[in-house]
């Protein structure tokens, strides 16, 4: 078999605060093939969030380890070299804008921070602010656009300095719901062309099956791996599948595996 | 409209300070006020005219000391708040000296001062920037402490370096508490400065106060006080200046 792109292997996290210790990841293994679109989804609470936090040296880990191209990724209390953040883009549940800096500023930091210079990369960026539709506000600052607008300019931010994997940390859940299922076709439509490894976290179901090839269900108490479900559905996905039956099956299998938790009240 | 609200907002000041000064100036007038206990507006304008050849030299010698004074009182205060913020040790060893330097009143330390330093500048400098660096620091610390966690994490996911992180992301963050520390700092350089001058030496506004009201020439006394007012207000403008220079963006 091919190396998986991503392998967490009995990844545990512990947080400790001043008066207990809380377990928020326990005993977390999976693996992701390169290219591959899957989605982590569970209620609030369950550390999916931790999860893509660990594997993007944020926060280090407790036990076990993450491998990334077979090669060991995280070590206790020690930065991750920015060789290896380098692979990886980061998109926030906010668009997480720097506010003094104009959008197209906004985009291009993260070639200044790995110090990509070059005509080339200039050129990067302004290829996506085209891909997403934002060139005429490339010298606005980020209070002057709207919502929209601004998750595109994080999710091209984080797609700058050419990473191999994205990580998406429920990235359009403070959106309206019609710009959400825009901005997850245009997402299809990104990964379908670039080819890019993505992992994204919802809490949001339907979301789940629409984009991924695979979800991993988790639940909390503490935050662990419940159930690893294949979707089998035909490519390239549209809204309209929605309605499918088989759509409709695995949307209910995939209730039935988070169980009681009713998430209409999980914001 | 937009024309027209801007000149409401600028002859609204006007005519309430015209007011003022009239309703001041009639009270005075009308009730025979002796001019030793409390002058009519028109005579200590006159005064700060007439007898300025007088103050120029001491309100030179306070502009400077407000001034220089608050010119070290940023870096500093703005250096120690980054240290402190970024090493728990530094916080450790010297967050107690710097509640210290805060809670002391400034006044109780003049006179050590100027046994030590004398009467001069550099005793006069030194007092105001101890008295203001504090209170930028307390607001730079707490700007640096708010920086919300997912501006720290988009920094940590590229590996910025700590230069990169405090320049890009950390410093801009801060700004607007940096510089309401910035503003108290100017308004306790000016009263600092006066506080030093009533009590050490005989050049500057605050001596010059001093000197009048015991010869009970109350109007130059006035004129003086007037004249603190307009460097605080200098002051006032110039950080206002600053400010919308530098934080030029919407949170």
């Amino acid at each position: 078999m091919q190396e998986p792109k991503i392998k967490f292997d009995h990844v545990t996290k512990v947080f400790q605060t001043r008066s207990q210790s809380i377990l928020a990841v326990k005993d977390y293994s999976m693996e992701i093939a390169a290219g591959e679109f899957v989605s982590i989804l569970g209620p609030s609470g369950c550390g999916k969030s931790t999860l893509i936090r660990m594997l993007d040296g944020i926060i280090d880990t407790t036990e076990g380890d993450i491998f990334i191209d077979g090669q060991k990724v995280n070590y206790a209390k020690k930065k991750m070299p920015q060789s290896i953040l380098r692979k990886m883009g980061f998109i926030f549940q906010q668009p997480n804008m720097l506010p003094w800096f104009t959008v197209r500023e906004n985009i291009a930091l993260p070639l200044r921070v790995f110090d990509l210079k070059g005509p080339e990369w200039e050129k990067r960026v302004d290829e996506l602010l085209e891909l997403v539709g934002l060139t005429e506000y490339a010298k606005a600052y980020p209070a002057e656009i709207s919502g929209g607008m601004l998750q595109r300019a994080g999710v091209i931010r984080a797609m700058v300095h050419d990473p191999e994997i994205l990580l998406m940390d429920e990235p359009f859940g403070a959106l309206d719901e019609l710009t959400r299922e825009q901005m997850n076709m245009e997402l299809l439509d990104i990964w379908t062309r670039t080819k890019k490894t993505i992992i994204f976290i919802t809490h949001n179901i339907e979301e789940a099956v629409l984009l991924s090839s695979r979800v991993y269900v988790m639940g909390t108490h503490p935050g662990r791996l419940v159930e690893i479900v294949d979707l089998d559905l035909p490519r390239p996905r549209t809204l309209s599948m929605i309605t499918q039956p088989k759509f409709i099956q695995y949307r209910e299998k995939l209730e039935g595996c988070i169980g009681e938790i009713d998430l209409s009240k999980i914001k | 409209m937009k024309k027209k609200n801007k000149l409401i907002s600028f002859l609204a000041p006007v005519v309430s300070f015209l007011l003022i000064f009239s309703l001041w100036e009639i009270a005075c007038t009308v009730n025979e006020v002796p001019t030793w206990f409390l002058p009519k507006p028109t005579e200590i304008f006159r005064s700060m005219v007439v007898d300025f050849p007088e103050f120029w030299p001491h309100i030179l010698v306070t502009f400077e000391v407000v001034l220089m004074g608050f010119l070290i009182a940023i870096p500093v205060g703005l250096l120690l708040a980054s240290l402190v913020t970024s090493f728990p040790l530094v916080n450790a060893a010297l967050s107690p000296y710097i509640t210290f330097l805060v809670t002391t009143p400034l006044i109780s330390l003049i006179p050590l001062l100027m046994l030590m330093m004398g009467f001069g500048l550099n005793m006069r400098i030194t007092t105001v920037v101890i008295q203001s660096f504090a209170v930028i620091n307390m607001n730079a610390c707490t700007g640096f402490n708010n920086v919300p966690t997912i501006r720290r994490e988009l920094m940590q996911s590229m590996g910025a370096d700590p230069i990169k992180t405090y320049l890009k992301m950390t410093l801009p963050s801060a700004a607007s508490d940096i510089f309401t520390g910035v503003r108290l700092a100017a308004i306790f350089a000016t009263t600092t400065c006066i506080s030093v001058e009533y009590n050490a030496g005989n050049t500057g506004l605050g001596s010059q106060i001093i000197k009048y009201s015991q010869y009970l020439k109350t109007t130059q006394s006035f004129a003086c006080i007037f004249y603190v007012t307009i460097i605080g207000l200098i002051m006032y403008g110039l950080i206002s200046f600053a400010q919308k220079k530098i934080i030029s963006w919407k949170e």
